[in-house]
């Protein structure tokens, strides 16, 4: 039986949730080291950078040690865990909180002192904050393909949708995002301060 | 192509932007022209994407995770058959099982409708209570019940 983590690392993503399946928790901690970063990200982009959002990336991992089995085709496990990351932030989202604090995005807006120039930083937070601002679909559609380079077929397939609404919703995405931008648009293309670039 | 304008590389621009590498492989090499605003538009949005905050995980997360998984049990093995599920059967044998318990249904409602089965059955279902002239003034006692409660109090 393997134990080596290195021998692991070799292994298919089916091997890994085979070992997986039998209580391997090194089998299982490859898969983790395989797939948290981009889990995490994804999770990061689609809730601004929410406090929870470590804890609903782990969410999607726990799902799939409690059982391993449920993914039926081992090679699409990274859109596995995607898909059901991502349908925890739709959850979330969608969730009443009343007063709740971690509910409110972690990014702040730099629109709140529109006076002061904006340096590299400030801009990557209101963008931050403008994509977590997107519709749902379409803000999942920008992390997969745009942040996350997955290819328009399986970011397709982690959102169960044809390619050609994938498309759709990108091209939206990316409009919906340059009109919310329009504001700050001549600054952030092309006057940024020079601090912290 | 429309007016020398190519609708679907304007597709292509407003959905995956002006960088060829991010476009669908079969299509990178298609021929640009045309297409200058949407081409310019692309840019502008892919600049203001590449602005986005560069995200990784906490560099604890992943123990945290496995910590978790340490203490979490996991649930009921079920493993998947290599071929995937098998295909599915047609109507006919879907309903198959259901056809011979509809039949002996409908034959047993026939045959007892007709009492064709009467002689099967003992008396006391078939008219016995019927027959029987002496039935009983209290069925179970519950006549009896006042006198019960009057000796007790007595």
């Amino acid at each position: 039986m393997l134990s080596d983590a290195s021998a692991f690392r070799q292994m298919t993503d089916a091997g890994l949730l085979e070992a997986a399946a039998g209580r391997n928790h090194a089998a299982f901690g490859e898969i983790v080291s395989r797939y948290h970063q981009p889990v995490y990200r994804l999770v990061w982009r689609m809730t601004a950078g929410a406090a929870d959002a470590e804890d609903i990336a782990q969410e999607a991992f726990v799902k799939l040690w409690q059982n391993p089995a449920q993914v039926r085709e081992a090679g699409a496990l990274k859109g596995w865990l995607m898909r059901v990351a991502s349908n925890a932030v739709i959850d979330r989202s969608r969730r009443p909180r009343h007063g709740d604090l971690d509910a409110a995005p972690e990014i702040h807006d730099p629109q709140a002192r529109p006076d002061a120039p904006l340096d590299r930083s400030e801009a990557a937070k209101l963008i931050d904050g403008r994509i977590a601002a997107l519709p749902d679909r379409q803000r999942l559609a920008l992390s997969l393909v745009y942040f996350e380079g997955l290819s328009n077929i399986d970011a397709a397939q982690v959102m169960d949708v044809s390619i050609e609404a994938i498309e759709s919703l990108l091209a939206r995405a990316r409009r919906s995002l340059k009109e919310s931008l329009s504001a700050e648009w001549r600054e952030l293309l092309g006057g940024l301060t020079e601090t912290g670039r | 192509m429309e007016n020398g304008k190519d609708t679907r590389l304007d597709q292509l621009l407003a959905s995956y932007g002006a960088d060829r590498a991010r476009w669908p492989e079969a299509e990178r090499m298609r021929d640009g022209g045309g297409n200058e605003p949407a081409q310019a538009d692309a840019e502008s949005i892919d600049r203001l994407l590449s602005l986005a905050s560069t995200v990784s995980a906490p560099a604890d997360a992943m123990s945290r995770l496995m910590q978790r998984i340490a203490e979490e049990p996991q649930g009921a093995k079920v493993i998947a058959f290599p071929g995937g599920s098998s295909p599915p059967r047609s109507r006919v044998f879907r309903y198959a099982a259901a056809l011979p318990l509809a039949a002996s249904l409908a034959l047993g409602v026939y045959l007892g409708a007709m009492g064709s089965l009467d002689f099967m059955l003992p008396t006391s279902i078939t008219g016995g209570v019927a027959l029987n002239d002496e039935m009983p003034d209290d069925l179970g006692g519950v006549g009896e019940a006042d006198a019960y409660a009057e000796e007790s109090l007595t």
